[in-house]
């Protein structure tokens, strides 16, 4: 399995505890060092904007990929895939929803909206850890990402 | 009629004496243009500007002592001399007369009699009546009227009664008796013209000896539409010797224009012979006729009849008789108004008070509960209406089978469908509608109105048939053609004699003042059912909102409280793997807690769960409920382990139109809840049904379920107590210990329940403790036999 991509994962995530989980799951498939949190989606958002180079003040590196809760404080997390995913610089960015909410209708505009998986959390937390670990796993070890999540 | 017209008496100028008989039909004849006068008067017809004289009756000569071809061209003062003609001009000058006939003196006649003249213009032609007054000139005094009663008086007096009748019957009783009291006739009559065009007479006033003709009905045909049509013009016809002579004009047309004279005006005018012959068959020497009109048309006449030989009314009392048949005209209307104010007011009241209790409670069927009922609304004999899908009847009415033909007649009479006021009404209901004569015995009579024009809604009131006896003054059918003079002609019928007809599939008429109020009431019942309505749906809205803001409070708090039950189990779990913790009870208390965590996350899912049930759009779909429960099986039995269960299926399911997803989560629902309250090593499960219209006992079915396909699936475990039946459907309401039967949240029966009732079904349960339980449902669909 290699490595394809070098990116740091932005992780959207207001609750500490699941943040906590997160760093857990990373620390395991030895992939800590690449989290990046943000708090909200505003946050979210501008980060990707120095990313994209639509921000000119500031620069920051492509991430590799976004992981996102959808109930966030302000912006909610809906709003920050319809910013992603209309966005040609970002577009091919994948965006990996994992949630408390196990709502058809969610999941159904997820999906409609671009997001690449939809993952629930489980309450119980060795499945929480494993829902984790395994996406970590599938899109930093396994997919291939593009080099620059950027159209030419 | 013109005497231009192609007739019997070939374009020459109508005369009735010439051509009375030929007429073949009364219908046609010209009787406002006769040729002819009665011959106890004369007349002269003059030019207005000249009073020259261009027309004369025949009997000039035998009256005034002028022969009548000798009087054309000349001045009329040749006849009423010279003082008498100025007096005419300046008369003439002064008064309108202009289709209204005015008294201007009275001369001598030839043999000294006294003549009274009258005078009216018509058609650019004056006209001159000289009538015989019975009595001498020498007596009277040359010119005067003569020492007659007071009319003014007698006509005030008669007045004042008629204004006072508090009934249309009483009107007529006063109207005839003054009539008579001013005119000397031997029978007066108020004849009364009812809408098919027959007379009947409502009163009567007659000298002693002679048989009563009150009550009696006379065909349409007595009174021919050219002579209705006279009395619609003119407020009095004389005819003072029925016997009498017609006297002919000289000449018949008017020379200058050779137009015939119009006599509509002229109390002398000359009547048809079919006219006299039908007075002389009822035996009447003299007659005088009135008209009492409303808004143009005629409503009846005031006739008299007298039998001893002629009889003349000289000009003031029949200036007093016409004014009585004006008063009459105007104050028949009225008492017949203060007859119906009583009733009126009484059925106004008795609407108020409907209304009132209607609105209160805002549904029409109260109508049909407590004092007073719909059928009080109107005399009836009963009331039905159709509302909400159903017939809600008091009363004598014809049964449903029969109201729902009729209603779907009804619904497309024009009058029920005028865009104001609809509003069908008939007292004769089998001439109109054929299968009414089968319920012609309540239904003779049928008022009925529209509730509603989108949905069939709407009230029938009955009347019952009323075997009406009509005595009719000889057969109405009577009218002999014989053999006359000039052919075959139509006579006046001769036979008066009694025939009484049964009249059959008649109820009591409907009034105005009755269509009125309901109408009224109606428009009432209409704002109700609207209202009604309005306040259904914003009920409904209130209802639907209030569920889904339920439903939505359960989705998200189930969600939101998801999120710090994730962190405790986490710290939890983090405790228990920490290497210091060795403490045993420390761990088990760990254990615990994230026992009870992970239970109240499934308790949260089930909420989820539920109020997503109550959400989500059904897709209903006609499906075969046997793949259904195929499908339920499979699902339930692959939880299965050792237990083998028996599935039961007596007889293959019915289709029926359901939403396949949620009917399966029905069938495992109570699958998996039979094979989980079981202790028997042997489960049995049966899964059947009972057709909507099928003989089959329907235990505990509740009244909502009856008519309806039912579905159940029965075990043999370990039953429900009765009193607990209500319990099981409840949300997290659990029978047992918790971990008793392999737990559970305690939210299955409650999500069939629940979908149960969205597919608009019931749900049920028969049960005994230890005999095992059945649960039936409906699903409100329609069932196809499989």
């Amino acid at each position: 399995m290699t490595d394809t991509h070098h990116g740091p994962v932005i992780v959207v995530e207001d609750s500490d505890e699941d943040w906590d989980t997160v760093c857990q799951a990373a620390r395991q498939g030895g992939y800590e060092a690449r989290l990046q949190r943000v708090l909200d989606g505003d946050a979210c958002i501008s980060l990707l904007h120095r990313s994209s180079g639509r921000d000119r003040a500031a620069q920051a590196p492509m991430p590799a990929l976004v992981i996102l809760d959808l109930n966030l404080p302000g912006t909610d997390g809906r709003e920050v895939i319809v910013a992603i995913k209309g966005d040609t610089q970002l577009r091919a960015l994948p965006v990996v929803v994992c949630t408390t909410s196990s709502n058809p209708r969610d999941i159904a505009f997820c999906y409609a909206a671009g997001v690449n998986a939809f993952h629930v959390k489980p309450v119980d937390h060795d499945h929480h850890l494993q829902v984790v670990r395994d996406l970590l796993d599938y899109w930093l070890a396994k997919a291939r990402l593009p080099e620059r999540a950027a159209v030419p | 009629m013109s005497a231009l017209d192609p007739s019997p008496w070939h374009g020459q100028a109508y005369s009735t004496k010439r051509h009375g008989t030929s007429i073949a039909n009364c219908d046609s004849e010209p009787v406002q243009t006769p040729g002819c006068v009665q011959a106890h008067g004369v007349l002269i017809v003059l030019r207005p500007e000249t009073l020259v004289i261009s027309q004369v009756s025949e009997n000039a000569l035998a009256l005034l002592g002028h022969d009548a071809s000798s009087l054309l061209g000349q001045t009329v003062g040749v006849v009423v001399g010279v003082p008498g003609e100025e007096r005419l001009r300046t008369f003439l000058a002064i008064e309108p007369v202009e289709c209204n006939p005015l008294y201007v003196f009275s001369v001598p006649g030839a043999e000294g009699q006294l003549f009274d003249v009258t005078v009216h213009s018509n058609g650019g032609v004056l006209l001159l009546e000289f009538e015989t007054t019975g009595r001498l000139a020498s007596a009277a005094g040359a010119t005067g009227v003569g020492a007659e009663p007071d009319y003014d008086a007698l006509m005030r007096k008669s007045v004042v009664r008629m204004q006072g009748a508090r009934s249309l019957q009483q009107f007529c009783d006063i109207t005839v008796d003054e009539v008579r009291a001013m005119t000397g006739f031997d029978r007066v009559m108020v004849y009364k013209f009812h809408p098919d065009g027959h007379g009947e007479v409502l009163a009567e006033s007659r000298r002693d000896g002679l048989a009563p003709w009150l009550g009696l009905h006379y065909p349409a045909a007595d009174i021919p539409p050219p002579a209705r049509e006279v009395f619609k013009q003119i407020w009095l016809r004389p005819t003072p010797d029925v016997g009498g002579a017609l006297a002919e004009m000289i000449p018949l047309a008017d020379p200058a224009t050779g137009k015939p004279l119009v006599m509509t005006h002229c109390v002398l005018r000359g009547a048809s012979i079919m006219y006299t012959e039908y007075l002389q068959n009822m035996k009447v020497s003299a007659g005088l006729t009135m008209s009492i009109r409303q808004d143009g048309e005629l409503w009846g006449l005031i006739a008299c009849h007298h039998y001893a030989g002629p009889k003349f009314v000289s000009y003031p009392v029949r200036t007093a008789c016409e004014f009585v048949a004006q008063v009459a005209s105007l104050q028949r209307r009225s008492a017949e108004m203060r007859e119906q104010l009583e009733s009126r007011l009484r059925l106004e009241e008795v609407h108020r008070q409907l209304l009132s209790a209607a609105s209160q409670v805002g549904e029409l069927a109260d109508l049909f509960d407590g004092v007073p009922t719909l059928a009080d609304a109107v005399p009836c004999g009963g009331v039905a209406l159709f509302h909400a899908g159903r017939w809600w009847r008091i009363g004598e009415t014809p049964a449903d089978v029969d109201l729902d033909p009729l209603a779907a007649w009804v619904a497309l009479r024009p009058e029920f469908l005028a865009a104001t006021s609809p509003i069908y009404a008939t007292d004769h209901l089998s001439a109109n509608y054929p299968a009414g004569a089968a319920i012609s015995s309540v239904a003779s009579g049928l008022l009925a109105v529209p509730l509603a024009r989108t949905q069939r809604s709407l009230v029938l009131w009955f009347r019952p048939e009323t075997l009406r006896t009509i005595r009719w003054a000889g057969h109405p059918d009577d009218k002999p053609s014989v053999p006359g003079p000039n052919g075959l002609r139509l006579t006046p019928r001769a036979s008066f004699a009694l025939f009484q007809e049964s009249v059959r599939g008649r109820s009591a008429p409907w009034l105005s003042f009755e269509l009125d109020a309901i109408a009224r009431l109606r428009v009432a019942m209409l704002e109700l059912v609207v209202e009604r309505t309005e306040k259904l749906a914003a009920f409904n809205a209130d209802l639907l909102r209030s569920n889904e803001d339920l439903d939505t409070f359960a989705y998200v708090a189930s969600h939101d409280l998801k999120e710090p039950l994730r962190g405790i189990h986490k710290y939890a779990h983090q405790l228990q793997v920490r290497s210091d913790i060795t403490d045993e009870e420390a761990q088990r208390q760990l254990g615990g807690l994230m026992r009870l965590t992970l239970r109240m996350d499934g308790l949260l899912d089930s909420l989820l769960h539920l109020s997503r049930v109550g959400r989500v759009l059904l897709e209903l779909a006609p499906n075969d409920l046997n793949l259904v429960v195929a499908d339920a099986i499979e699902m339930v039995g692959s939880r299965l382990d050792a237990s083998r269960p028996e599935f039961v299926l007596p007889r293959p399911l019915p289709s029926i139109e359901c939403d396949w997803v949620r009917c399966r989560e029905i069938y495992v629902n109570l699958l998996s809840n039979a094979l989980k309250y079981s202790d028997q090593t042997d489960k049995r499960i049966e899964i059947g049904w009972i057709g909507a219209v099928e003989d089959h006992p329907r235990p505990l079915c509740p009244p909502g379920a009856l008519g309806q396909t039912i579905f159940y699936v029965r075990d043999n475990g370990i039953g429900i107590a009765a009193r607990h039946y209500d319990q099981v459907f409840k949300m997290f309401r659990r029978l047992h210990t918790r971990d008793a039967y392999g737990g559970g949240s305690g939210t299955g029966l409650a999500i069939v329940k629940k979908l149960v009732e969205r597919h608009r079904g019931q749900i049920w349960i028969e049960s005994e403790p230890g005999a095992g339980s059945t649960f039936y449902f409906t699903l409100s669909g329609e069932a196809r036999q499989p």
